[in-house]
C-alpha cells in the first residue's frame, strides 16, 4: 500500500515535471545537443586509426560510441544544481515541511527530462546512421531491456552520488565546486571519452573496482555487442547502489537535523 | 578622461569582486584541484592516443601538450572572466535587477563583462604557463621576440573569439533565463580545444574552423609557437576575431533593444 | 522658476504575451505552436510633472504603475507618444539624463552582498565620476540624513531589513539626483521603517527640491508625501490631482466586521440602520463613515454583547475603481 502511494507521487510529479520541460523545447534540445562529445572521439579515434592498436574494428568502435552517447543522455545527472539553487532561494524550507522527501521531487524531474530528450537523442542517431551507414545495427530485444537496466542503474548510482554531494550543501555553501570536481574522473574513467580496453593495464587493474566504468562503459559495451562481462558489470551496479543508499539515507538525515534557512 | 574613468571604475570591479571572492578560500583550493585533475586527465586520455602511434593528426605527443598548455591558459581566463560574470548576468535577470546596471552612466556591455573576477582562474592560468614553459623545454623551442610577438597577437585573439563565445551565451540569458544548457553546449565544444585540429576528419575541421572557432583558438597559438604557422592563418584568426567582437556587440545591443520592449 | 521636467503625451505600451491552454493536451500544442496575443497595458495617457513635485501613483497590482516609472527611466520604450524628462528621451539613456536620476525599487537591491556598503558607494561614486574626496563628504551628508553610522561597513547580508534599505537608499542617492524614481519602495519594511524612509523623502525633497515619483499600492505611502496623486487603473488614468480633493471625493469609509454571539444580534443589527455590506449567519460587515465610527461603535457595543469586532479599510480596488467610474464612494 505504501509503495501504491509512492507509485502515484511519483506519477504526479512527473507528470508536472513533463509539463514543465514541454514549456523549454529549446532548451531540451541544446542538453541533448550537449552530449555530442563521444561522437567527437569517435572522429578522432576513427580518422587516425588508433582503433587498430586496442584490436577493435571501426564499426564496433562507431557502435560503442552512438551507445556511450545514449546511455550518457539518459544517466545524466544535476541533482546537485537543483538542490543549491533551491536551497538558496529558500526553496528547501516548504519542500522540508512537506511529507515527501525532496529528492523525489529531483527524481521525478530527471525522469522526466529523460522522456523530453527521447526524440531528439534519436533524431541525433538517425543523423549518425546517416553518416555512418555500416555501423547500422538492430540489438536483439534481450540485449536491449538488458542495456536499459543497465542504463537506469547507473543513473541510480550517479543520482546518489550526487544527491550525497548535494546534502553538502547543508554544511558548506559551495557544493556545486566540489561536484565539478567529482565530474572529472566521472568523465575519463567512465568510458565516454575511450573505451576502458584502451586504458593501460596499470589503470585497468584497478579501475573496475570503483563504480566509473559502470557508468557508461558497461551499459555500452553490452548495447553495441561489445565484448563485456555481463556478471560483474551487474553485480558491481547493484553493488555500489547497496553502498551509497544508506550512506544517502544517513547523511541526508544529520544534514536536515543541521539545516538552518539560508540567505533571507 | 574617458579611458582613466573605466580603469579606474575596472579597479574598483577587481577590488570588490577580489574581496567577496576571498570571503571563500576552500572554494579556489577546491577549483585549483580540479583545474589539476582535469589537465591529468586529459593528458592521460592523450596518453591513450599516442599509445600506439608516434603521431596523431600529424602532431607528436610532445607538440600536442602544448595545445593542451594553451588550452589551460584560456580555460583559466575563461573561469577568471568570463564565467563568473554570466553567472551575474543570469542573477540580474532572475531577481529583476539588470535594471540598475542599464541606468548607470556606464557602457553596459563593459559592466556585466568586468564586473566579477574569480581568483582561482588566475591558479589555472598559471598551471598553463607553467605546462607552457616545460613543453618549451622539452620541445627545444628557441624563443625570440618576435616569436614572443606574434604568440601574443594569436592568443590576444583567441581571448578574444572565446569572450564573444561567452558573451552571447550570457546575451541569451535576457531572452531564456536559465542559460545552463547553452554553457553545456559552449563547453562540450570547447572541450576539443585540447586536440589538434588535423586529428578530426576533414568535414569536423572545416566545422571546427569556421563555424565554432575551435581550431583558431587553440591550434593556431600553438603552430605559433611551434614555428609551424603560416601568416596567412595569423591574418585570418585576427580578422575572425574582429568580426566575432563585433558581431557580440551588436548583438548585445539588440538583446538591450528587445529587453527595453518586452519586459514589465 | 516653475517648469515641467517631466511631460507625458499620449503614451501607450502593448507587450505580446503568449497563451496556454490547461492541461496536458494544451501543453503539446504549446510546444509545437505558440499563440501570442497583444496586450494594451499603458493606455493613451499624458501628464506633466513640475520640477521639486512629490508626484504619487496609486493604483492596485498590475495597473501599470510600474511600466510608466520604467518608461520614464527609459527602460521600456513605448509603444506610441512621446515622454520627455529633463528635457531628454529617457530610452536614450544618454549619460547626462543617467546622472541625473536614481530608481529604487523596493526588495531589489544593488549593493554588493558580501562586502560593507561602503564599498559598493564608493564604486558607485567612480560610476558617477565623482572624486573620493567630495564622495567622501556626500556619504557624511547622507548618512546623518539617514541615521546610520556603523552599518556601513558591516557586510551587506549581515544587515536588517531596514539598515539594508537606508543603505540601498544611500547608494543611490550619492551621485545627487534632482529626479528621484521609487518603486514600491516600502514593499517588505516594517512599520518603522515605512515611517522612516517617507520621512527621509520629505526632508530630501525639501533640501534639494529634488523632483520624486512614487508608485505604491499602500495608501499611506501617498497621504503622507505627496500632495498630487495620480491614480492609475487598467492603464488609465482615472485621477490626477490634489490628494486632498481626491480625499474629499472618496469619503472615505471604513468597514466593520462583527462576530455576534448569535443569529438574532445578526439579524438586529441587519435592521439598526448601518449600510450592510454583507452577513452570514453569525457576522454581518457593515460600512460606517469614518467621522462616524465612534458614534456607531458606542451604539453597537452598548446594545449588544458581541464575540469580536474587526476594523478593516476597504480594498484599494474598490476605492479606485469607483473613481474611476466616477462613481462616489457612498454608503
Amino acid at each position: 500500500m505504501i509503495s501504491n502511494l509512492i507509485n502515484r507521487k511519483i506519477f504526479a510529479l512527473i507528470k508536472v515535471q513533463y509539463s514543465n520541460m514541454m514549456e523549454y523545447r529549446v532548451e531540451i534540445a541544446l542538453w541533448a545537443i550537449s552530449g555530442i562529445i563521444p561522437f567527437f572521439m569517435l572522429n578522432i579515434w576513427t580518422n587516425n586509426n588508433l582503433n587498430e592498436s586496442i584490436n577493435i574494428s571501426e564499426i564496433m568502435l562507431s557502435r560503442y560510441f552512438l551507445c556511450a552517447f545514449f546511455v550518457r543522455q539518459f544517466s545524466v545527472v544535476w541533482v546537485v544544481f537543483s538542490f543549491e539553487e533551491d536551497s538558496l532561494m529558500g526553496k528547501i524550507s516548504p519542500y522540508l515541511i512537506q511529507p515527501l522527501n525532496p529528492f523525489f521531487r529531483y527524481f521525478a524531474q530527471h525522469i522526466a527530462e529523460q522522456i523530453t530528450r527521447f526524440p531528439f537523442a534519436l533524431i541525433i542517431a538517425f543523423f549518425f546512421f546517416l553518416f555512418n551507414p555500416e555501423s547500422i545495427w538492430i540489438p536483439n530485444l534481450g540485449i536491449l531491456f538488458l542495456s536499459i537496466i543497465s542504463t537506469f542503474l547507473s543513473f541510480l548510482i550517479q543520482f546518489l552520488i550526487q544527491s550525497i554531494v548535494a546534502c553538502l550543501c547543508f554544511w558548506t555553501e559551495k557544493a556545486s565546486s566540489i561536484e565539478r570536481l567529482l565530474f572529472i574522473p566521472t568523465l575519463f574513467l567512465s568510458g565516454l571519452l575511450a573505451p576502458v580496453i584502451s586504458f593501460p593495464e596499470y589503470v585497468k587493474s584497478w579501475i573496475y573496482l570503483t563504480p566509473f566504468p559502470y557508468l557508461i562503459d558497461f551499459p555500452a559495451n553490452l548495447l553495441s555487442g561489445n565484448e563485456t562481462n555481463i556478471v560483474r558489470g551487474f553485480s558491481m551496479q547493484i553493488l555500489w547502489i547497496i553502498l551509497l543508499f544508506p550512506l544517502f539515507k544517513k547523511i541526508w538525515f544529520r544534514g536536515t537535523k543541521k539545516y538552518t534557512a539560508m540567505g533571507s | 578622461m574617458n579611458l582613466k574613468k573605466y580603469i579606474n571604475i575596472y579597479t574598483k570591479f577587481l577590488h570588490t569582486s577580489l574581496a567577496s571572492e576571498l570571503e571563500y578560500k576552500t572554494n579556489i583550493l577546491i577549483d585549483l584541484a580540479t583545474a589539476i585533475l582535469s589537465l591529468i586527465g586529459s593528458i592521460f586520455l592523450l596518453s591513450i592516443f599516442f599509445q600506439n602511434n608516434a603521431r596523431v593528426g600529424g602532431w607528436e605527443f610532445e607538440q600536442a601538450l602544448i595545445i593542451q598548455g594553451i588550452y589551460t591558459i584560456l580555460n583559466g581566463i575563461t573561469n577568471t572572466w568570463f564565467n563568473p560574470n554570466l553567472t551575474e548576468i543570469v542573477k540580474h535577470i532572475r531577481e529583476g535587477t539588470l535594471d540598475f546596471v542599464l541606468l548607470k552612466p556606464i557602457d553596459s556591455q563593459f559592466f556585466i563583462s568586468s564586473k566579477k573576477i574569480n581568483p582561482s582562474g588566475f591558479l589555472e592560468i598559471i598551471l598553463g604557463f607553467g605546462l607552457l614553459i616545460y613543453c618549451i623545454k622539452i620541445n627545444q623551442i628557441y624563443l625570440n621576440f618576435y616569436y614572443l610577438f606574434l604568440c601574443l597577437i594569436t592568443l590576444i585573439c583567441s581571448i578574444c573569439i572565446l569572450y564573444s563565445l561567452w558573451f552571447f551565451i550570457s546575451t541569451t540569458t535576457i531572452w531564456f533565463v536559465k542559460t545552463w544548457n547553452a554553457i553545456e553546449v559552449l563547453r562540450s565544444f570547447l572541450y576539443i580545444g585540447r586536440f589538434p585540429l588535423n586529428s578530426f576528419s576533414f568535414s569536423l575541421r572545416i566545422f571546427f574552423s569556421v563555424f565554432i572557432p575551435i581550431a583558431f583558438i587553440t591550434t593556431i597559438p600553438s603552430e605559433v609557437f611551434l614555428g609551424l604557422t603560416q601568416f596567412w592563418k595569423i591574418f585570418l584568426e585576427v580578422a575572425i576575431s574582429g568580426i566575432f567582437i563585433f558581431s557580440s556587440r551588436k548583438f548585445w545591443l539588440f538583446a538591450l533593444r528587445f529587453y527595453s520592449s518586452a519586459s514589465s | 522658476m516653475l517648469n515641467n521636467i517631466i511631460d507625458v503625451q499620449n503614451l501607450s505600451k502593448s507587450f505580446d504575451i503568449s497563451s496556454k491552454e490547461p492541461g496536458l493536451k494544451g501543453t503539446i500544442k504549446h510546444f509545437f505552436k505558440r499563440k501570442t496575443t497583444s496586450v494594451k497595458v499603458i493606455k493613451n495617457i499624458s501628464f506633466k510633472i513640475r520640477e521639486g513635485e512629490i508626484v504619487g501613483f496609486l493604483g492596485a497590482n498590475g495597473a501599470g504603475k510600474t511600466t510608466i516609472l520604467k518608461m520614464l527611466c527609459g527602460l521600456i520604450y513605448p509603444s506610441e507618444g512621446s515622454i520627455s524628462v529633463s528635457g531628454y528621451f529617457p530610452y536614450r539613456r544618454k549619460e547626462n539624463f543617467l546622472k541625473n536620476i536614481t530608481l529604487i525599487m523596493g526588495q531589489k537591491q544593488q549593493l554588493i552582498w558580501d562586502l560593507p556598503p561602503i564599498e559598493s558607494f564608493y564604486l558607485n561614486a567612480s560610476i558617477y565620476d565623482i572624486d573620493k574626496f567630495e564622495a567622501k563628504k556626500r556619504i557624511k551628508k547622507l548618512s546623518d540624513m539617514l541615521e546610520i553610522d556603523n552599518e556601513l561597513f558591516i557586510p551587506v547580508r549581515k544587515l536588517s531589513l531596514g539598515q539594508r534599505m537606508k543603505s540601498e537608499l544611500l547608494a543611490a542617492l550619492i551621485h545627487e539626483p534632482n529626479i528621484l524614481f521609487l518603486d514600491e519602495p516600502t514593499l517588505g519594511l516594517d512599520i518603522n521603517a515605512q515611517r522612516n524612509l517617507r520621512k527621509f523623502l520629505q526632508k530630501y525633497n525639501e533640501e534639494t527640491n529634488a523632483t520624486i515619483c512614487l508608485t505604491s499600492h499602500y495608501m499611506k505611502d501617498i497621504t503622507s508625501l505627496c500632495k498630487r496623486v495620480i491614480c492609475v487603473h487598467n492603464g488609465s488614468i482615472s485621477y490626477d490631482g490634489k490628494l486632498d480633493k481626491l480625499l474629499k471625493k472618496l469619503s472615505p469609509v471604513k468597514e466593520i466586521l462583527i462576530v455576534c454571539r448569535s443569529e438574532e444580534d445578526v439579524i438586529k443589527l441587519n435592521t439598526s440602520g448601518f449600510t450592510v455590506k454583507n452577513k452570514t449567519k453569525n457576522e454581518i460587515t457593515i460600512k460606517v463613515e469614518n467621522k462616524s465610527i465612534t458614534s456607531s461603535l458606542k451604539t453597537i457595543l452598548n446594545n449588544f454583547d458581541i464575540e469580536d469586532l474587526y476594523i478593516n479599510e476597504p480594498p484599494i480596488d474598490e476605492i479606485i475603481g469607483k473613481v474611476l467610474n466616477k462613481k462616489e464612494y457612498d454608503i
